[in-house]
């Protein structure tokens, strides 16, 4: 016998019936959901003081609003536990600040995906991975979370693939991206104190994401090699969609120390990134993206009949593409085990300088 | 334990009524003014153009105003939508050739037939499936709009052109001027 002596006693056909309802309905992301109920809603419900119809997050565009009860409902099946919920509406608070979702950017051809990084207190208090595996599986709240946002984005507005989500290859994040910074192992303030909040505060900060580079740097205690793989990783012409990109850089905590024995801040990362993430006229004009498109500023050819020139062409050194429009283009954090010489640069969506959607997590104080 | 209960249903619930009246059709469209609503994609003005273009020949339309949108991924402002619906008495919408603009140039054309303005959303045809489910979202499911076949952003003006006279009877019927 494969069992263990107190293991419950449960139907499984009768489970099973349930699982195979919601997954017959498309109100899946291809896993198993968990099951709800109006009684396993309310507990979700009393974790918050918000009026469960209030509107957290809605895309006129497309109809649909989420309610409070809407995200609860999909947090619950996305397997959160009614604790985590705080967390969840957090979430969609700095999506409500972050302006590509709601201008249509989860049914873009691009394929991003939303991106959750979780600071303060509440951290501990659910069990959020920040440390080893931070982006791996395992750690049930990181798991949950992040699933949390991509199965409302499915049920409630209504963003199923090759329907209204019409990625053309999309990304392994889209099934679930929720990390925490490794705010003990960091030498810097964390992400939410950068942005204005207490370290007492509990915080979600949210992004649009579309790759995840894996950065190797094992062999240096120099701070500025180290700084010119990450700037040579954020350049790199392939993941030039608009004029300029962003990034987040999620430093390990090695690296993170890298920088700061020698007296680096964050700051002094962010310039040096943004200095040397430059790529030559000539660079971009061998991959046909030295000019940009006249209404949406996509790079393209020169020649192409739409093309005008970019902004650097005007500088006083053409020849000098800047991939970042300034040093705020680059958020830096601090996630991973101390373990290694390892990080991570997230691309983050569009051309933006220190604009952050970041929310405090409510409800916290019992 | 609380015992058996329904599942719930996780999904946004639809509060527009469903509207799926098109506007009335003109009896011809000699003399009338065809809107042309600019997405800023590459190349829309361009296939905007010679439809404008071919009304005009074969029905002797009176002229073309050529608009443009803020936000090729998002419907039409509500103050575009309101002048172009005074100023003209036919539209055209293009061009729906990605994700986000496929479903908001199908909105845009559900938008200005409830305006009362006979509109032809021209979308690329990799992106039916996408146009159909905006069409069902705004309450106007089976929506008919035009897909001419992908890609659009990368052709040059002799190609463009050739889409355009493959779809036009297309435009033609759902403007309601059978030739």
């Amino acid at each position: 016998m494969s069992t263990v002596a107190d293991a419950p006693l449960a139907d499984a056909a009768e489970i099973r019936s349930a699982l195979e309802y919601y997954a017959g309905r498309d109100w899946t992301d291809g896993l198993p959901v968990v099951p709800v109920t109006e009684s396993y809603l309310a507990e979700f419900l009393a974790t918050t003081s918000r009026d469960p119809d209030e509107v957290v997050f809605g895309v006129p565009h497309l109809n649909r609003q989420c309610t409070v009860r809407l995200a609860a409902i999909n947090a619950a099946l996305a397997g959160c536990l009614p604790e985590y919920f705080p967390v969840v509406l957090a979430a969609w608070d700095a999506f409500a600040d972050e302006p590509y979702p709601k201008k249509g950017i989860w049914q873009s051809t691009t394929g991003t995906a939303p991106l959750l990084v979780v600071n303060g207190p509440v951290r501990e208090r659910i069990g959020l991975n920040s440390k080893g595996n931070v982006f791996g599986s395992g750690f049930r709240a990181n798991a949950t979370i992040g699933r949390a946002i991509r199965l409302t984005a499915i049920n409630v507005f209504g963003l199923r693939p090759h329907q209204l989500d019409q990625a053309t290859q999309g990304t392994l994040a889209k099934y679930s991206a929720c990390i925490a910074e490794n705010e003990e192992e960091s030498p810097w303030e964390p992400l939410h104190v950068e942005h204005g909040l207490s370290p007492s505060d509990s915080a979600v900060t949210a992004m649009v994401v579309r790759s995840c580079l894996h950065i190797e740097a094992r062999h240096t205690r120099l701070p500025e090699q180290l700084g010119l793989d990450l700037a040579d990783s954020i350049r790199r012409t392939g993941a030039l969609i608009h004029e300029t990109s962003s990034a987040l850089i999620v430093l390990g905590p090695e690296h993170a120390r890298v920088f700061a024995a020698a007296g680096w801040n964050k700051d002094d990362v962010r310039r040096f990134v943004f200095e040397h993430a430059v790529n030559s006229r000539s660079e971009l004009a061998a991959v046909g993206k030295d000019a940009v498109s006249r209404h949406t500023r996509w790079r393209l050819p020169a020649d192409h009949p739409d093309a005008v020139p970019d902004h650097a062409s005007r500088s006083d050194d053409p020849d000098r593409v800047p991939a970042l429009v300034a040093p705020g283009a680059v958020q830096v954090m601090v996630a991973g085990a101390n373990n290694a010489g390892v990080s991570t640069i997230i691309e983050a969506f569009g051309p933006r300088d220190h604009a952050v959607a970041i929310a405090r997590v409510g409800d916290l104080d019992d | 334990m609380t015992g058996r209960e329904r599942l719930l249903d996780p999904t946004g619930f639809d509060e527009r009524t469903a509207d799926t009246t098109l506007a009335p059709r003109p009896a011809g469209l000699r003399g009338l003014t065809v809107g042309l609503v600019d997405n800023t994609k590459p190349n829309a003005q361009v296939l905007l153009s010679e439809i404008a273009g071919e009304l005009s020949r074969r029905f002797g339309t009176r002229g073309s105003r050529m608009y443009t949108k803020g936000y090729f991924g998002t419907p039409m402002e509500d103050d575009l939508l309101k002048q172009v619906a005074e100023e003209c008495d036919v539209v055209v919408t293009a061009v729906g050739d990605c994700g986000s603009c496929s479903a908001a140039t199908v909105a845009d054309g559900i938008m200005l037939e409830r305006a009362g303005i006979p509109a032809v959303s021209v979308i690329s045809d990799s992106f039916l499936m996408s146009a159909r489910a905006m069409a069902a979202v705004q309450g106007f499911p089976g929506f008919e709009f035009i897909a001419v076949e992908h890609p659009v952003a990368s052709l040059d003006a002799g190609r463009l052109r050739d889409r355009v006279l493959a779809v036009m009877p297309d435009v033609q019927r759902i403007l309601g001027a059978e030739a």
